[in-house]
């Protein structure tokens, strides 16, 4: 639980940042944090791989600020994107979360038995990415809301069957290419205002 | 000895990073490139079917529609590497269609749901690359970041659907099945532009370069509509759909919607590049229709349809694309460069899937099922054919309005040379259509499998 409020906070420190410098680092806390719900499900080489695509995320955004100024103000949108994804994480869980007769055992610190906080926490994610690549008006903030929405997927495919560490290292290139393709926007826009 | 499956991709991805640093050595970049696809190609035609390669886990599957699509939008993709050689110098050109035909090629013989989806993802957005141009005199870099935006919503949406869709039990309530089935098309539709997600369509095609263009609607088009076929084979979510007439409707409607209003809108359409993309939207409706019917003469012509598209639209693009610089921001007419206006017309019947043309027998499976399924949707679809010919019919009577002071083709007619090729092709696949039709249907039969397993 204390891990998934970790989430939820760096979350809201990225959608917040008005800095791209700022976002960056945020995104690597949520990262950081969103690997470390999911240490229960992940093996060594998987955390290795995850960590070094966040590292490498948050270096591409940040080289493509270029400066410690450039970014965008999410003003309203910071609210409008916190409370579409306080609304539409608890409708996932409900909608998707496996149907059982047990209610689960949510532990303050350490992992749950049944995945329910990685699965909240994904939910979480994809949902404030949605909310925040549907009201980004640039590409800093359109680049944010595609990370973040990454990140969650990358929750949701470590509880599926299948080549895990195959999996991990295709979402882990993805994450690198959306953040690469998002810093050749980010560039090109800022040359076309300046 | 035969080569792994691999090989190809492995051909296609190094050779891009390798056309990455020499980019701006047109000619050297151009060889590269087309000899690397040329070689890809012939790796696909000459791999025996069924042949599998195993790669941490993933396994690689050659099939009859991966060796027919995989060729076919190679040479697409040559076609298009040719032209800007030839005709539109873009030195970025290169290296993202030599990532594009490597992404496209694993997608093609990937059997993961999951592992596909990711891959195509890759290939959405590595046109972001060629679509930016020339950035300071229009809003291609707008265009660029509505593409971003519409491709990683659709794409991260997707895979989550499809992450849940593999770890959740089977003895879910229905509307779990419902909702996961709702998500994945929308995340298709979004990557598709397909009526109503195809806002980004209309920037894209005032803004981006043409080839960019064919890049996107010509082979990533097509190219996606295959995969949300595959996908569905192997997410094993087709049993529970077949159970739910409600979601068979939904994406009959859905694909309806977008037949009749992408032909709508291509019937009001201002210039050339538009009638294009829209026609395409259109056309990808009428393949997401045939999809919808689950039955075999539906999947053969909806894939069909969307290999025809693509083809015809890459061809209506490039010869778009040199009727625009010809005319030098003046009203765009065949007597600038008529053997392009000519290659311009003809793709536009194969857009609109006249006979003889290799579109025909695809649109005609698709409208015949979609009659016997509701007669309104083949009403629906007959009238986008129609609408679709009405626009195609129009945009040619504007293009020699002035009529034509000589037949004589103009200076470097590349792209109407190209353009001439592609007709070629889609003749010949019209005259032996079984060549054409038979490895989908093989692929057909497979999804029917799926669909009801034993």
């Amino acid at each position: 639980m204390a891990l998934l409020a970790a989430v939820a906070l760096t979350t809201l420190l990225a959608n917040g940042a008005t800095r791209l410098r700022g976002v960056a680092l945020a995104f690597l806390a949520v990262s950081l944090a969103a690997n470390a719900i999911a240490l229960s499900l992940t093996t060594l080489p998987q955390i290795a791989v995850l960590v070094s695509a966040g590292l490498v995320a948050t270096t591409i955004l940040y080289v493509a600020a270029r400066d410690g100024d450039y970014g965008e103000d999410p003003g309203w949108r910071l609210w409008a994107a916190t409370l579409i994804a306080a609304i539409a994480t608890p409708a996932a869980f409900t909608s998707f979360r496996t149907i059982t007769g047990e209610a689960p055992d949510l532990p303050l610190l350490g992992a749950d038995s049944g995945n329910v906080i990685v699965q909240v926490a994904a939910f979480w994610l994809l949902s404030s990415g949605t909310a925040i690549l549907v009201t980004a008006r640039t590409a800093v903030r359109t680049s944010l809301g595609a990370l973040l929405m990454v990140t969650g997927v990358q929750l949701l495919i470590r509880l599926a069957p299948g080549p895990q560490l195959a999996f991990t290292i295709g979402v882990a290139w993805l994450e690198v290419f959306i953040a690469l393709t998002g810093a050749f926007l980010i560039v090109n826009e800022r040359a076309v205002r300046e | 000895m035969s080569l792994p499956l691999t090989a190809p991709i492995a051909l296609l991805a190094a050779m891009a990073l390798v056309c990455f640093p020499v980019r701006k050595q047109v000619l050297l970049a151009a060889v590269l490139s087309l000899i690397s696809l040329a070689a890809a190609a012939a790796m696909l035609l000459l791999a025996a079917d069924g042949a599998r390669t195993e790669v941490a886990g993933l396994t690689l599957h050659m099939t009859p529609l991966a060796r027919l699509a995989g060729a076919a939008l190679l040479g697409i993709l040559a076609v298009l590497v040719a032209d800007v050689w030839l005709d539109e110098p873009a030195y970025n050109f290169f290296p993202i269609a030599l990532g594009v035909a490597a992404a496209v090629v694993a997608v093609l013989l990937l059997t993961d749901p999951l592992a596909t989806y990711a891959v195509l993802l890759v290939a959405l957005l590595l046109p972001v690359g060629s679509f930016t141009f020339q950035i300071h005199r229009n809003r291609s870099v707008d265009a660029a970041v509505r593409h971003f935006a519409f491709v990683a919503l659709g794409g991260t949406i997707g895979l989550a659907a499809l992450a849940l869709a593999a770890s959740l039990p089977r003895d879910q309530p229905q509307t779990t099945f419902v909702l996961l089935v709702v998500i994945l098309y929308v995340a298709f539709a979004l990557k598709l532009a397909v009526i109503p997600f195809h806002t980004h369509a209309a920037l894209l095609a005032r803004e981006t370069p043409a080839t960019a263009l064919a890049l996107y609607f010509g082979v990533l088009a097509p190219t996606t509509v295959i995969a949300f076929t595959e996908i569905l084979t192997g997410s094993g979510l087709l049993p529970a759909i077949v159970q739910l007439g409600r979601v068979q409707q939904l994406l009959l409607g859905m694909g309806a919607l977008s037949a009749v209003g992408g032909a709508l809108l291509a019937t009001g359409a201002p210039d050339p590049r538009r009638l294009v993309v829209y026609s395409v939207i259109s056309g990808l409706g009428m393949a997401l229709v045939g999809i919808g019917t689950f039955s075999g003469p539906g999947i053969v012509g909806g894939i069909a349809v969307a290999l025809a598209t693509g083809a015809s639209a890459a061809q209506q693009l490039l010869a778009a694309g040199t009727l625009e610089r010809r005319a030098a921001g003046g009203p765009v007419r065949a007597a600038a460069a008529p053997l392009a206006a000519a290659a311009f017309v003809a793709g536009g019947v194969g857009l609109i899937g006249a006979p003889p043309l290799v579109g025909f027998p695809g649109r005609f499976f698709v409208e015949l099922i979609a009659y016997s399924f509701a007669e309104w949707l083949g009403v629906a679809l007959v009238t986008a054919t129609g609408l679709l010919l009405l626009a195609q019919l129009r945009m040619a009577l504007s293009l020699f309005a002035d009529g034509l002071p000589s037949w004589r083709p103009e200076r470097r007619p590349v792209a109407g040379a190209l353009g001439m090729l592609i007709f070629a092709a889609l003749l010949a696949g019209g005259v032996a259509p079984d060549a054409f039709l038979r490895p989908i249907a093989t692929f057909a039969e497979e999804f029917l499998r799926a669909l009801r397993p034993l």
